[in-house]
């Protein structure tokens, strides 16, 4: 009877055993989580994985620990130590090759790279690749430049034109501020002109470019340069600079909120203008960039498994759409961009408007945003002769050609 | 004839001194500006963005009450007991070696002090690394930062006893004998006769060691690592300059550059008392 008793029991054990797993999950645990987030994220961050923890069917609980550290700094840190960084951070798409060489970022496994390139733009998805695979989750696809400008000062019928636009701030003694002396704002130039920018790496470390800067389209995207950066209403910056006297800032999303508070009634907003050579026309063109997530290797493979849930979570569409609506971010999830927070935000939709004219930033290597930048600085210091523009376009191909790391082809 | 000389000279002097004055306060004004300019803006609650005005348009203390409601006091306190340690350990440990190469005399010193010159001559960055694993493998690092970097501004201390030796070295041997003879020991010869003909030294070595960690920025922010409980000023405040910050904390960030030059002032202004007067009275001494 005691055996029959014991048997018995002994089954009701195992069945309600098989019923629990059943209904929670393998991945069902509590996980302690550091998770890296820009200063002006970590609460609604916060917030979202208390969402998480609330709302996922697998049972899984992240007890994390959110700290400000900026997108631009994730990689700096991860390279002084991996070990120590955070298990979930954001970073801007420019440092995913040093993120791959320094190991701090997992590959993601079919079914994450299916939910990656199925939910988000093209661009997006570009950022987060490198050779055949993918290694983070798009969080944005804003990180691009576009025209803010006074409308007291450049009347509407004006913003499609550079020149007109350099003649009103000329006339009001008011700055044109656009940072040409650095490359990420300088290419676009280039890339108005036809020019291309072809970047592929096999391990991170070794780059091959296929570029045509030092070309005739090249020379009249340096004609285009120089007539901006040769006028004294010339700034290089990219800062909310209305209240110190421009009336023209080219700059992104993050100064949306800003410039508006600067401007109030005379806020104005496009894509940017076109330029003149030779009687022709030529659009501006950009860079548009993402930020990331990322999910650092784990020992403990359920955990990380777990992680990439959250990942999945933070990236997808509710959360996107949180952060348009608390920061103006641009997401770059399909189904979010579709929302009316981003479509009636006019920051977004000049991002958007632009976005015909602009080129998905590839995955390029630190030295050449250093020799590109050059080509301005040269510019500007040159009398703005045919030749001497050509030289520094020639300056610039020599410089790559002479970078290492870097092969260029033509 | 000579009268007319002796005027001459005067008014020479009057225009050459004129001419220094102008320079001078030409000089003093450039060099004050910035500081000007940090307490203005600091005060700045119309916006919180650069402007390209210097004069606030409205005034008050919000920046202050952002800063205290912000990590910038957990980054102050540790930035102080971090420099306010170095500064005891670091002080009392230069000027007992000083003071040991000084007046002893032992096998080794010779060959002791030459291998720290050799030492220090290697540059501190390059044990940046190694360090960091040290810390990071003894726990000392990110949250527990503070510790760690108390440690690495202590540690190699012990090598900057040069410009005290010097110093200790120009004061006559005889005072020590005296003191023995009249049975003082060895520590209270430091502490009675050596230290207070020393001041400046003294002095010297609180300062430097004080403002050393003080604005640090490099090595702390290694050490922290993206963990905000173990940054310093220099590195938490750094974190506000980044594109999307900027436009938001700007005036916060002048009003942080005030509060962190105050200690700094106040050391300066009781110290250089005590300086001058070493200076002087070592002078009437002598």
């Amino acid at each position: 009877m005691k055996k029959i008793l014991s048997i018995v029991l002994a089954l009701a054990m195992v069945l309600s055993m098989g019923v629990f797993a059943s209904a929670a999950s393998e991945l069902a645990g509590e996980y302690d989580v550091t998770v890296w987030a820009p200063e002006a994220a970590v609460s609604l961050t916060e917030q979202q994985i208390a969402d998480f923890n609330a709302s996922n069917e697998l049972g899984i609980t992240i007890n994390a620990t959110v700290e400000p550290v900026s997108e631009a700094d994730a990689a700096s840190n991860m390279d002084t130590d991996v070990s120590a960084g955070a298990d979930l951070f954001f970073f801007a798409q420019d440092q995913l090759s040093r993120m791959i060489k320094d190991g701090a970022v997992t590959k993601l496994g079919q079914g994450a790279a299916a939910f990656v390139t199925e939910n988000n733009s093209a661009g997006s998805v570009l950022a987060a690749q490198s050779g055949e695979d993918y290694y983070a989750y798009p969080l944005t696809a804003d990180n691009g430049y576009f025209m803010y400008y006074d409308k007291s000062v450049i009347p509407e019928e004006d913003v499609d034109s550079l020149e007109a636009i350099i003649a009103d701030c000329e006339a009001a003694g008011k700055n044109f501020s656009y940072e040409l002396e650095n490359a990420w704002y300088n290419a676009g130039v280039f890339f108005g002109t036809g020019c291309h920018s072809d970047w592929s790496t096999e391990d991170n470390t070794n780059f091959t470019l296929d570029d045509d800067f030092n070309s005739e389209n090249g020379l009249i995207a340096a004609k285009g340069i120089y007539k901006l950066v040769s006028s004294p209403i010339y700034v290089n910056s990219s800062n909310a600079d209305f209240a110190s006297g421009s009336a023209v800032v080219v700059t992104g999303t993050w100064n949306y909120a800003t410039i508006l508070e600067q401007l109030g009634d005379n806020f104005g907003v496009a894509d940017l203008p076109s330029f003149e050579v030779d009687g022709q026309s030529y659009h501006l063109g950009s860079y548009n960039g993402c930020k990331l997530l990322g999910v650092k290797p784990q020992e403990d493979a359920v955990k990380g498994a777990a992680l990439n849930q959250l990942a999945q979570y933070l990236t997808g569409a509710e959360c996107q759409i949180a952060r348009t609506v608390e920061f103006g971010w641009g997401p770059s999830n399909n189904e979010a961009a579709a929302d009316e927070s981003v479509t009636s935000n006019p920051a977004l939709t000049a991002l958007a408007e632009q976005s015909a004219f602009s080129v998905p930033q590839p995955n390029i290597p630190g030295p050449w945003w250093d020799i590109a930048k050059v080509i301005t600085t040269d510019i500007k210091a040159s009398d703005g002769s045919d030749a001497a523009l050509q030289a520094a376009l020639q300056k610039y191909e020599d410089s790559v050609g002479a970078a290492s790391g870097i092969t260029l082809v033509k | 004839m000579n009268n007319k000389h002796h005027m001459g000279l005067r008014t020479l002097n009057r225009v050459s001194n004129t001419a220094i004055y102008i320079l001078l306060i030409i000089i003093s004004v450039v060099w004050l500006i910035p500081f000007i300019f940090i307490v203005l803006q600091s005060f700045r609650v119309e916006s919180t963005y650069q402007v390209g005005y210097v004069i606030p348009h409205q005034w008050g203390w919000q920046n202050y009450i952002n800063l205290w409601n912000s990590d910038f006091k957990r980054w102050y306190l540790n930035t102080f007991i971090i420099a306010l340690a170095a500064a005891v350990l670091v002080t009392v440990i230069q000027l007992c070696m000083s003071y040991t190469l000084s007046r002893f005399r032992f096998k080794l010193r010779g060959p002791l002090m030459r291998f720290m010159l050799i030492l220090g001559m290697f540059p501190g960055m390059l044990t940046m690394i190694i360090l960091y694993r040290v810390l990071s493998d003894l726990g000392l690092t990110q949250a527990n930062a503070v510790p760690g970097l108390i440690l690495v501004s202590v540690a190699s201390s012990g090598m900057g006893y040069y410009v005290s030796k010097g110093f200790f070295d120009t004061i006559p041997k005889s005072l020590d004998e005296a003191a023995r003879v009249d049975g003082a020991t060895r520590a209270q010869v430091l502490y009675k006769i050596i230290l207070p003909l020393s001041k400046p030294i003294v002095i010297y070595t609180i300062l430097t060691a004080f403002m050393g960690p003080w604005g640090d920025y490099v090595f702390a922010r290694y050490v922290a690592m993206g963990t905000s409980a173990g940054y310093n000023v220099a590195v938490g405040m750094y974190s506000w300059l980044t594109n999307d910050q900027i436009a938001r904390m700007y005036t916060t960030f002048c009003a942080g550059g005030v509060i962190v030059a105050v200690p700094v002032t106040i050391l300066f202004l009781c110290l250089q008392k005590y300086y001058v007067e070493g200076v002087t009275g070592g002078a009437v001494k002598g």
